[in-house]
């Protein structure tokens, strides 16, 4: 790690003033990526804002017909959380397949979803289910925030303080684990909304989180798992590496999906 | 911060990772470093009561925080039920990722007290064993779980 | 019935953070050093610039490497006692502890920072520039014998530096020419990385008044660490070896690094401690990896199914230089058991080492046996499929009887004993092969792919040196120290051995402490922790230094009791006037003898000349398939294994365990992997897929002892076997799962991609594409 000042922030405020102060400044959530970053000496920031004690960030509650989530919330208490499980239990399912016991007990989504890492768990349920990503100055809706690999809607020093989730009707997230990584060699998000259905998926393409509109229009016409048997994922555009070709990537892209709706079906 | 009990003050740099503040400056060897790109799990102790990875923690972020490591499970010669089970079951041979592992279980088994063997698999992929092919790991699990929840 | 386990004498400090490896240990005054490594596979060395580095805030030193050819430091030879083909001996490239003049792969060690703390060390070592000059580059062992290929070292034409055979080659060919079937195989046993959790650490200090290195590290044994540092030219009694706990050994621990003797040289050069570890990124890379090697063999039959001759060939990528175990390793083990368990008549074997500019080779957990006998238990399951024959029949037909031992291999190497249709046939009951047809199709139903597969397989285990010396030392009170030179990594010698010593003295084995590879303790002679060989070798030497003590308290109670030595017995821990209760305890009697001088009358040196011994065993595994995701899950896993007699049960199947996952890992997903520009790809615990918990659910382990001639305790090597059982009873379950669906062929890892993509291949190979 090469040399940097590190600074707590107690309020949101605090965190602007310090991030204005800084032209070579970050956010510190969870650190669960940034400090593994770091270590590897491939950022130097000049200045680390730590925002993972700031109350503002914290929370997890219903408003209206909605779920929110504050962006600082760990991934922990999400998974445990009575209202997320009640209110949208799909999510609390991704949130505990996220990383490890130890990653959860301190990552954040609103770290994850800032980043926007294409392997990432988090991006396909705040895309599928159409979530607002709420900052410190405005309010961004899931479709207009990714923007490709690493890439968001953010602008420079722009706070995530949280998520907005509309519930859907019923919902499944199923994902292939990297062997090595356990990160998302493909995950798919399938969220059925009173027949709009919309499905995310992560870890396959090579730019990132994207929405499978082919699926989504199967699926509204008839939601069943068979609606996707006709669809052909094209690898265009899919990883390949050494673990997996861009052809076996689109195939873990139709199966995730079709047992995320296997799960709905059997109401999983 | 606390650590173990006891109130540690320390001039350190920003770049300080918890796991070498525990292991360089305050002596606490018993945390260990098994990779760099927070995967292997040795370096797992306490902060505020969760299980987390101090080598992808800065010191900075546990200021303020209660810090339980390895040395501080035992209570005197009594040893933690997860300390004995590790040690009755043989779930370590080399000892290495063993006091991370038994800092995870013990913060399995504090969230989920009686663990099925999927649960406890699941609760296990934040940490690497080269040794004991996990299979005395898992059993140490479930004794350690049985040892709890019948005290 | 032994009495239930209740923990190893090192636990209590194990798990409660009392350990002490290599990276605990500090000392005053000490420096800490990092080093640069080259980031390109093969490149002359045009200029070197340490002036910043130098400059940098906290740098001491900065070493490259024509200072450590200005310390004397010589290329360190590989331990290989014999020649090749044609009597050639093994071509060696030049090698520096630090590169001079060339780098020959990514990661090797160029220059060394000294600095104040190891984070001025590391920020230091990005201010050196060196300038290179890109050489091709050779990373494929087998593109590398192509002819014009590049060579990885100018100094060995063609890349092979040993090109070794045995067996009869002309008696081979003719019977082949006459054999009525003849089945073939080509597989590969791809590049591992060792991974020992604890990364690779040294810590060096240098007295210059005796101009000698008290040298920390993770060690398999005092005289193997001496042996390889005197290697490097500093003669061995100038270093005494240090090491409480071992963080692994696995193989790759087996001898000295360059790091180590730069970081020696660093110490003496400062005159302070020097203290150096190293990141799990750059152990990925720096430690010697093991395997690579591809290996083909064909099987000769006759009508019925009976094995007249084996012939094989193993290319063996040897990385960029031979390490010190990697040629050995690569060429007498499959010599020592061409045949693996069953009569075959004939064999000829060729091994060619081949450099290339990777990392090195050296040994890894079975170092050669499970290559063995993955290939020869593939090529019997290929025969039995061509054949027709059951595959368990073939098998049986063709095992070594047990009235056949000593058997004799064509090769003139004598296995010990062992009774294989007896593993065989409790394996089969044990697992119940006979129900598997039901579960496959419980499984069908189900959408899996299930498969069932065995092996019978042995491993030479053990030997490898004239003799293992045991010290027993006797203290004030009648309590023991046992000194001997093994270098245990979690095996458990610090129970088993006492327990040994123990036994034969009928003393609780609390009274016995071990002094593993003392270098304040006696010098003894003998080998260290490898090749399975700890028991047998130096438990076989505890055993007999308490049959010494046992000898001179004869002498020593006939005087005490008043009456002659050949009128006592000794048992329970007492010598007794026969046919009365006259009698004197071992402990008091050495009590009486202690503080009486220098040495104490009982303390007694054993020699033990422990042989090869030939443990074996049966596996069955059962996997699971999902076919649309290439998924592999190990359903259930059983094991008969001979490993001689068992001196502690619990500790016996902890080694077996560790070594059955350890190889799943390698059939699974273990695959360290260079591109073609010889870049690592696998460099981190992100793409290198360890074995996590639950990668055999369901593990049943069942001993099936038949005692070893071959040295005191009867016992038998124990560290490697389920290695070596494991790859090939995997893999010959992981095709029968995948047979049923047209794939014949598959390399390890079976990761889920490579599974999919060879069902996928499989399907079309049957059915033309649609449209």
């Amino acid at each position: 790690m090469y040399p940097l000042t590190y600074a707590r922030a107690r309020t949101l405020s605090e965190a602007r003033e310090l991030l204005a102060k800084h032209d070579e400044a970050r956010l510190l959530a969870g650190g669960m990526t940034l400090i593994p970053t770091l270590k590897a000496r491939l950022a130097a920031p000049s200045l680390l804002v730590d925002i993972g004690q700031v109350q503002e960030l914290q929370g997890i509650e219903a408003k209206g017909d909605r779920l929110v989530i504050g962006a600082g919330t760990r991934y922990v208490d999400i998974a445990r959380s009575a209202l997320v499980k009640r209110m949208i239990p799909a999510l609390a399912y991704l949130v505990s397949r996220v990383g490890d016991p130890q990653v959860r007990n301190r990552g954040t989504m609103g770290g994850s979803v800032a980043n926007n890492d294409p392997v990432a768990d988090s991006p396909a349920a705040v895309l599928a289910l159409g979530a607002t990503v709420r900052t410190e100055r405005r309010e961004i809706a899931a479709d207009e925030y990714f923007k490709g690999l690493f890439e968001t809607a953010l602008a420079p020093g722009e706070i995530i303080t949280g998520f907005s989730f509309p519930v859907p009707a019923r919902a499944a997230y199923w994902k292939f684990a990297h062997p090595a990584s356990g990160y998302a060699m493909a995950g798919a998000f399938v969220a059925d909304f009173g027949g709009a259905v919309r499905v995310a998926v992560t870890g396959a393409s090579s730019s990132g989180v994207y929405r499978w509109k082919e699926a989504e229009d199967a699926l509204g016409r008839r939601f069943a798992p068979a609606a996707l048997d006709a669809l052909e994922v094209s690898p265009d555009g899919m990883s390949s590496d050494i673990h997996g070709s861009a052809d076996y990537r689109a195939n873990l892209v139709q199966v995730m999906a079709r047992r995320a709706v296997d799960a709905i079906a059997a109401g999983r | 911060m606390t650590v173990n009990g006891n109130k540690v003050s320390h001039e350190a740099e920003d770049r300080t990772l918890l796991v070498e503040f525990l292991r360089d400056t305050l002596g606490l060897t018993g945390t260990h470093v098994g990779c760099d790109t927070s995967q292997c799990g040795c370096c797992t102790v306490h902060v505020d009561g969760r299980a987390v990875k101090s080598c992808t923690m800065l010191v900075g972020q546990a200021n303020g925080a209660q810090v339980r490591t390895i040395e501080g499970m035992a209570e005197g010669e009594r040893l933690h039920p997860v300390q004995q089970a590790f040690t009755e079951c043989h779930a370590l041979q080399c000892g290495f990722c063993t006091p991370g592992m038994i800092m995870a279980v013990a913060g399995l088994l504090q969230d989920n007290p009686s663990p099925s063997d999927e649960d406890i698999i699941h609760g296990l992929e934040g940490n690497l064993c080269r040794c004991t092919g996990y299979i005395n790991i898992v059993k140490a699990v479930k004794q350690a779980s049985k040892t709890i929840g019948g005290a | 019935m032994a009495a239930a386990f209740k923990g190893r004498r090192e636990d209590r400090r194990l798990v409660s953070g009392g350990g002490r490896y290599t990276a605990d240990w500090n000392l005053p005054g000490q420096l800490h050093a990092a080093f640069l490594r080259s980031d390109r596979p093969h490149a002359r060395i045009v200029a070197i610039d340490a002036q910043a580095a130098l400059a940098a805030p906290g740098v001491v030193a900065v070493l490259t490497g024509e200072d450590t050819l200005a310390e004397g430091i010589r290329n360190a030879p590989p331990m290989l006692p014999y020649p090749g083909r044609g009597g050639q001996p093994i071509k060696l490239p030049p090698r520096s502890v630090l590169a001079t003049g060339r780098v020959s792969h990514i990661g090797q060690e160029v220059a060394m920072v000294v600095a104040t703390t190891a984070l001025a060390a590391a920020d230091a070592v990005e201010r050196i520039s060196i300038e290179y000059s890109d050489l091709p580059a050779v990373i494929d062992a087998e593109a590398a014998l192509a002819p014009g290929a590049p060579l990885a070292h100018p100094e060995v034409p063609g890349n092979v530096c040993f090109d070794f055979d045995y067996g009869d080659e002309a008696r081979v060919k003719e019977i082949f020419a006459g054999a009525a079937r003849i089945t073939r195989v080509k597989l590969d046993s791809q590049r591992i990385c060792g991974v020992p959790m604890e990364p690779k650490a040294c810590l060096a200090s240098y007295d210059a008044q005796q101009g000698v290195y008290d040298f920390w590290s993770s060690t398999q044994g005092i005289t193997m660490m001496r042996g390889s540092v005197a290697g490097y030219g500093i003669a061995p009694d100038k270093v005494r070896p240090r090491a409480q706990d071992v963080g692994g050994g696995f193989g790759i621990r087996s001898g000295a690094y360059p790091e180590y003797i730069a970081v020696m040289i660093a110490a003496k050069k400062t005159g302070r401690p020097v203290k150096w570890v190293g990141s799990r990124s750059e152990t990925f890379v720096s430690d010697h990896h093991g395997r690579a090697i591809r290996l083909s063999g064909e099987l000769a039959m006759d009508e019925d199914g009976h094995f007249l001759a084996a012939r094989y060939e193993w290319v063996c990528n040897q990385g960029a230089f031979p390490s010190g175990p990697g040629p050995l390793i690569n060429t007498v083990t499959p010599k020592l058991t061409p045949n693996g368990v069953y009569r075959i008549p004939a064999v000829y074997g060729r091994n060619r080492l081949v450099l290339t500019n990777t990392t090195p080779i050296t040994a890894y957990r079975g170092a050669g046996r499970p290559d063995a006998a993955y290939l020869l238990e593939r090529l019997v399951e290929e025969a039995a499929r061509e054949s027709g024959i059951d595959r368990v029949e073939l098998r049986r037909r063709n095992l070594i009887p047990k009235d056949a031992f000593p058997y004799t291999t064509p090769t003139q190497s004598a296995y010990d004993s062992g009774d294989y249709e007896a593993l065989l046939d409790e394996v089969l009951a044990r697992s119940d092969w006979e129900g598997f047809e039901a579960r496959r199709a419980e499984a069908r139903a189900r959408g899996r792919l299930r498969g069932i597969g065995c092996a019978v397989f042995l491993e030479p285990a053990g030997g490898a040196g004239p003799k293992d010396q045991a010290m027993l030392k006797f203290g004030s009170s009648g309590e023991m120290t046992l000194y001997s030179v093994t270098g245990p990594s979690g095996q458990g010698h610090e129970t088993v051995f006492p327990e040994v010593v123990g036994r034969e003295l009928g003393v609780p084995p609390e009274l016995i402490t071990l002094r593993a590879s003392d270098p304040d303790g006696p010098p003894l002679d003998g080998f260290g922790t490898v090749g399975s060989r700890s028991m047998g070798a130096h438990g076989g030497a505890a055993l007999l230094a308490a049959r010494e003590v046992v000898r001179k308290g004869l002498e020593l109670a006939a005087k005490e009791l008043e009456v002659a030595a050949q009128d006592l017995e000794f048992a329970g821990g007492r010598f007794r006037v026969k046919g009365t209760d006259r009698s004197l305890a071992l402990v008091e009697l050495a009590r009486r003898h202690a503080g009486k001088g220098a040495v104490h009358p009982l303390d007694a040196t054993a020699d033990n000349a422990a042989g090869a011994t030939f443990p074996s065993g049966a596996h069955v595994a059962e996997v699971e398939i999902d076919p649309r995701t290439g998924a592999v899950e190990v359903a259930r896993y059983t094991g008969v294994d001979d490993c001689g007699v068992v001196v502690n049960h619990t500790l016996v199947e902890g080694q077996v365990q560790g070594g059955i996952v350890q190889g799943a890992g390698q059939v699974l997903g273990e695959h360290c992997v260079f591109d073609e520009g010889g870049q690592l790809l696998t460099g981190s615990f992100m793409d290198y897929a360890m074995p996590h918990a639950g990668l055999i659910g369901e593990l049943r382990l069942y001993d099936h002892p038949v005692p070893s001639p071959r040295n005191p305790l009867g016992v038998k090597g124990v560290g490697e076997s389920g290695t070596t059982g494991s790859l090939p009873t995997l893999m010959n379950a992981i095709l029968d799962a995948l047979r049923p669906a047209g794939v014949r062929q598959l390399d390890m890892p079976a990761t889920p991609a490579r599974v999919w993509a060879a069902l996928r291949a499989a399907a079309g190979a049957r059915q033309p594409p649609r449209g």
